[in-house]
């Protein structure tokens, strides 16, 4: 038993209807659900990292900025303490000089008063014995004794005139 | 030599409401039902994140290309239902197609197929347009642009599904009965060349029509392989651009 070759019949069409309709639904459920899923688990899987790797790049700058910062600041730091040292070591030195300078100025002093002084002591000194030769001298030539004191005036007066000589 | 070009055989009637038949149509539509699954179900398990297998990329494509197609020829992803339906037609209609191949009758070989496949795109056309449009608004566009020309707009608005459902159908009604005539023919032909050879050879020769070796596949290139997918590729893309442009105002 044959149907038309060129015929419509109703429980093909029926049959065939069902059949599409459990060929979308098959597809729609084994298929594009499933794929569709998949496509955009992975979609925000990519993006998830495509994010987490903005935030890490951010992360990065930051850190490096950070540490610009500090070490700009330690080189800061170590200018100060160089400026500082150098600017010590200088006040150092010039309080140092200055401390020499009044020490030999005080030494000099010190030495030329010392010698004044024993300029005068020589002097005092060449003054009595001079005196006392004067005396002697004189007691010899007039043959009396001459009291020193006396002619103390006379003697000082001789020296003053020698000392002027000397 | 007689050639007899029948419709699908009656397999056997299901004996309720005055007999159901059951056809070679509905037999082989059952058995492509079965192929499609097995290969939704297969293509459709196992989809990994990473380290995509063969099977899901080309899993993946389909989805893929489907979904292009529609959207393409529809305009947007807002016509993304309209996806289940292009890939049953498509992938029904190519499968039935390409049955042949293996010397069962296909199931498009018979216009109950194509015909209601044509008349659920109509209803999907029609259900478009009023969407669309309204139901007075449907109504009213078989009057324009004048009213006159009502009977042709009712009459090219029933032509489409008609046009649809018989393109599909005479071209692969036409590769099944050219099939048919060439076997027929070059079993004539192999009988008449060797039965030249003599004596018993000849005999024996002539009784195997070693003719149709080889020589069908050529024409099945065309009717089949060639016109299985030109005819789905064509219906489902009347399919879309039928649908996307009732959707337009």
């Amino acid at each position: 038993m044959f149907q038309q070759l060129v015929g419509i019949a109703p429980w093909t069409v029926i049959f065939t209807l069902c059949n599409l309709a459990l060929t979308m639904f098959i597809f729609k459920r084994f298929l594009w659900e499933p794929v569709q899923e998949i496509v955009s688990k992975r979609k925000d899987l990519a993006e998830a990292q495509l994010t987490e790797a903005a935030e890490a790049k951010a992360e990065a700058l930051a850190m490096k900025s950070e540490y610009e910062e500090s070490m700009a600041k330690a080189k800061e730091a170590a200018d100060e303490i160089v400026a500082r040292a150098q600017k010590t070591a200088t006040a150092r030195s010039e309080e140092i000089l200055h401390e020499a300078q009044a020490q030999a100025a005080e030494l000099r002093q010190k030495a030329e008063k010392d010698i004044a002084l024993e300029r005068k002591k020589a002097v005092n000194e060449i003054k009595d014995e001079i005196g006392t030769i004067a005396v002697e001298i004189a007691s010899k030539v007039v043959e009396r004794e001459i009291n020193a004191k006396d002619h103390e005036a006379l003697i000082d007066e001789f020296i003053e005139n020698v000392g002027e000589a000397s | 030599m007689d050639i007899t070009l029948t419709g699908p055989k009656i397999l056997f009637e299901i004996p309720v409401l005055g007999g159901i038949p059951i056809t070679e149509t509905v037999v082989v539509g059952w058995l492509v039902l079965a192929v499609i699954s097995a290969l939704c179900v297969w293509l459709g398990r196992g989809l990994t994140l990473t380290n995509l297998s063969r099977k899901q990329v080309i899993a993946e494509w389909i989805v893929e290309t489907v979904e292009n197609f529609v959207r393409n020829n529809m305009g947007g992803p807002k016509f993304d239902g309209y996806i289940p339906l292009v890939f049953a037609l498509f992938s029904t209609s190519l499968i039935s197609n390409l049955v042949s191949l293996t010397g069962l009758r296909s199931p498009t070989a018979d216009l109950s197929t194509e015909a209601a496949w044509a008349a659920v795109v109509f209803l999907l056309i029609t259900r478009q347009k009023i969407k669309t449009n309204g139901f007075g608004g449907y109504l009213k566009g078989y009057t324009q642009p004048i009213a006159l020309l009502t009977p042709f707009n009712v009459l090219s608005e029933i032509a489409t599904p008609i046009s649809m459902a018989c393109r599909h159908f005479g071209n692969i009604l036409s590769g099944y009965v050219i099939g048919t005539l060439i076997y027929a023919a070059l079993a004539v032909a192999s009988a008449a060349l060797f039965g030249l050879l003599p004596g018993l050879l000849g005999d024996l020769l002539s009784q195997i029509p070693l003719l149709n070796f080889g020589i069908p596949a050529i024409t099945s290139l065309y009717f089949d392989w060639f016109s299985g997918f030109m005819q789905a590729f064509i219906f489902c893309m009347l399919t879309t651009m039928y649908i996307g442009n009732a959707a337009q105002e």
